[in-house]
């Protein structure tokens, strides 16, 4: 895994107001499409396409959904076949240069730990073919009750994958970073002169909520945890909705399946999101389930963010987000779950800190 | 970003396939010989699968029961579970099928050579093992003994009669058969296959069991082999489970760490060994 820090005092950056800005996305637009936050209703954010740079969010807490939709879509389709003759086609695959606007540091890491799983092994051509030609700006953002991206290690202004950063120092104060080449020629290219480069030093930005243990020592609780009674304990309340793999920035997690037109002539082969909480998901011709229970898909799940990818990778797969634990329809949180298995590590281990 | 995308293969495609033969085993087990598009050769080893295909169906994980030593086709078969394989049981030699693969690790074929093998197979676990059979069959010099079990629910379950008697007249394999309910014209052993175990002559330095069969058989077949002292580290099992991908995304046969359409679906018992999920 690469974990570049990025230096914030050699990076060049420029101040922009509110309206600089969103001529500023304007710009962006004539080069390819924009994707930005959007309000959605009162309380909800969304990562939309840009119409009117007047209509983007500065300040949200989080999109409901990360931005995987835009290169792993919830549904997209394979290929398409003709059953008269067996044959079929593969629909083309855009890659055009997009921007995606006002992305969080946690999600930026997000996808930059899809690219590991896509990469690894055989490369998957329809995710990459969608992420490449992808740039990426970043901004800051100021934690709510459900952040705990920094108990994962990654913090709010954390740079690594992004070509600008914002950081909204004020209310109509914008300071942007150049984190790359590209990013410093887009400034550029806007009309943007007088760098500065130097020591900055950002908000104070607390986090409310807070994985007990540092994200290193996680690994020895996961080393340990498969039998704790926690699991059973925390899924009592879970319906298996699956909920928490659709807003999962780092589930990929996917079906497949055939749909035929009503003349029974054509037809699609799709694939689409799939969640490892539904009681199917691992079940075999024949009916066997090898994870029937919910303690165990729960586990199952967090093993996968915290374990199984995480052992390879170098660093948690969950992001701290938040979103799973916001939109659990049961009210279960990630961040409790954890810090249960902590608990009850430390009473198994009989260690105190 | 450019420079993650080494490889533009899309992953999905299928080779679509003829078969060139398709006859009933039993009542539930239909057995296809298929040939790829121009004749060309599969290339799989022993224990590998291929992503099956229907249009309009869908698409499931299927083991290959041939050996790559017979050229210009290979075989399955495949029991009839679920609706893909309902479909699949309609078709005939001259239809088509799409085909990926082929995927997995396979068994280790090279690292077998010079010991005895055992084989142990219950149910349509035969099927994958008749791919090493035969393998071994066609280069029966470079193994030692071949001895196998095989055990199935009644004698009408029994797969690829002919072969069996072959098997069973060989001189250079040591057959061994069981039945759990024998029918009128049973003579042989009635029981599960557990009970062939205690009575091998085995040289237990020497000789890989190679395990594939229903997921309750497994715990029991390896108590049966270790009663006997045979060590963990030379038992190999083929796992079955849901896939959709075969390339290691779809999450839908991860075992814990392992996903068994790449790390498996033959695995040595060490590695999954403990892993609750697994047997």
């Amino acid at each position: 895994m690469v974990q570049e820090n990025v230096k914030v005092e050699n990076l060049k950056r420029v101040e922009f107001n509110e309206k600089e800005l969103r001529k500023f996305i304007g710009f962006l637009k004539e080069k390819g499409k924009v994707y930005a936050p959007h309000r959605k209703g009162e309380k909800s954010f969304a990562f939309m396409e840009v119409n009117d740079p007047d209509m983007v969010v500065f300040e949200y807490t989080r999109t409901i959904l990360p931005l995987k939709k835009y290169f792993f879509p919830t549904r997209e389709v394979l290929l398409e076949f003709n059953l008269k003759d067996n044959s079929f086609e593969i629909p083309g695959i855009s890659s055009e240069r997009k921007f995606f606007f006002g992305v969080h540091s946690y999600d930026m890491q997000s996808i930059l730990r899809l690219d590991y799983s896509f990469t690894k092994g055989e490369p998957e051509y329809n995710y990459l073919t969608r992420r490449e030609n992808s740039i990426f700006i970043g901004i800051s953002f100021e934690p709510d009750e459900y952040h705990f991206c920094k108990s994962v290690g990654i913090a709010i202004e954390d740079m690594e994958g992004f070509s600008l950063f914002i950081d909204i120092a004020d209310d109509d104060r914008f300071v942007v970073f150049a984190v790359d080449e590209e990013g410093l020629e887009l400034l550029k290219e806007f009309g943007k002169k007088d760098f500065v480069t130097g020591e900055y030093v950002f908000k104070e930005r607390e986090f409310k909520e807070k994985i007990k243990y540092h994200y290193g020592r996680l690994p020895q609780i996961f080393e340990r945890c498969y039998d704790f009674e926690t699991w059973k304990r925390v899924s009592e309340k879970c319906v298996g909705c699956g909920n928490c793999n659709l807003v999962c920035p780092t589930c990929y997690c996917f079906d497949m399946e055939d749909d035929v037109d009503l003349r029974v002539e054509k037809g699609v082969r799709t694939r689409r999101w799939d969640s490892c909480m539904l009681n199917e998901f691992a079940m075999v011709a024949g009916g066997e389930n090898f994870r029937k229970e919910i303690y165990q898909r729960t586990r199952h799940r967090l093993h996968r963010k915290f374990k199984y990818i995480t052992d390879h990778y170098g660093a948690p797969f969950c992001v701290g987000c938040g979103r799973c634990s916001k939109y659990c329809p049961a009210g279960i949180n990630i961040v409790d779950v954890v810090n249960d298995l902590i608990k009850e590590f430390e009473e198994r281990e009989k260690v105190s800190l | 970003m450019e420079n993650l995308v080494k490889e533009k293969k899309i992953l999905y495609k299928p080779q679509i396939s003829e078969i060139i033969e398709a006859k009933m085993l039993t009542d539930l087990e239909k057995f296809f010989r298929i040939r790829l598009p121009e004749g060309k050769e599969l290339g799989h080893t022993p224990g590998q699968f291929v992503q099956v295909s229907l249009f309009g169906v869908g698409e499931a994980p299927i083991s290959v029961c041939s050996s790559p030593t017979q050229k210009g086709y290979f075989e399955l078969t495949i029991r009839k579970v679920g609706m893909l394989t309902e479909k699949l049981h309609e078709l005939e030699a001259g239809d088509k099928v799409g085909i990926r693969g082929p995927y997995g690790r396979g068994f280790d074929v090279e690292g077998f050579k010079g010991k005895d093998i055992l084989i142990i197979g219950g149910g349509i676990g035969i099927v994958p093992l008749r791919s090493l059979i035969n393998y071994i069959i066609d280069n029966r010099n470079d193994y030692g003994r071949l001895i196998i079990l095989y055990g199935a629910k009644s004698p009408s379950e029994l797969l690829y009669q002919d072969e069996l008697k072959m098997w069973e007249e060989r001189e250079d394999i040591e057959y061994h058969v069981t039945v759990d309910r024998a029918d009128e014209n049973w003579k042989g052993n009635v029981g599960v296959i557990t009970t062939l175990i205690p009575p091998l002559e085995l040289d237990l330095d020497n000789t890989i069991a190679a395990v594939v069969g229903p997921p309750v058989m497994y715990k029991f077949v390896v108590l049966a082999l270790k009663g006997k002292r045979f060590p963990e580290k030379n038992i190999y099992m083929s796992l079955e489970r849901r896939m959709k991908c075969g390339v290691g995304k779809c999450g839908h046969c991860q075992i814990n760490n392992l996903y068994v359409c790449q790390d498996g679906p033959v695995f040595n018992y060490l590695e999954i060994k403990g892993l609750e999920e697994a047997i």
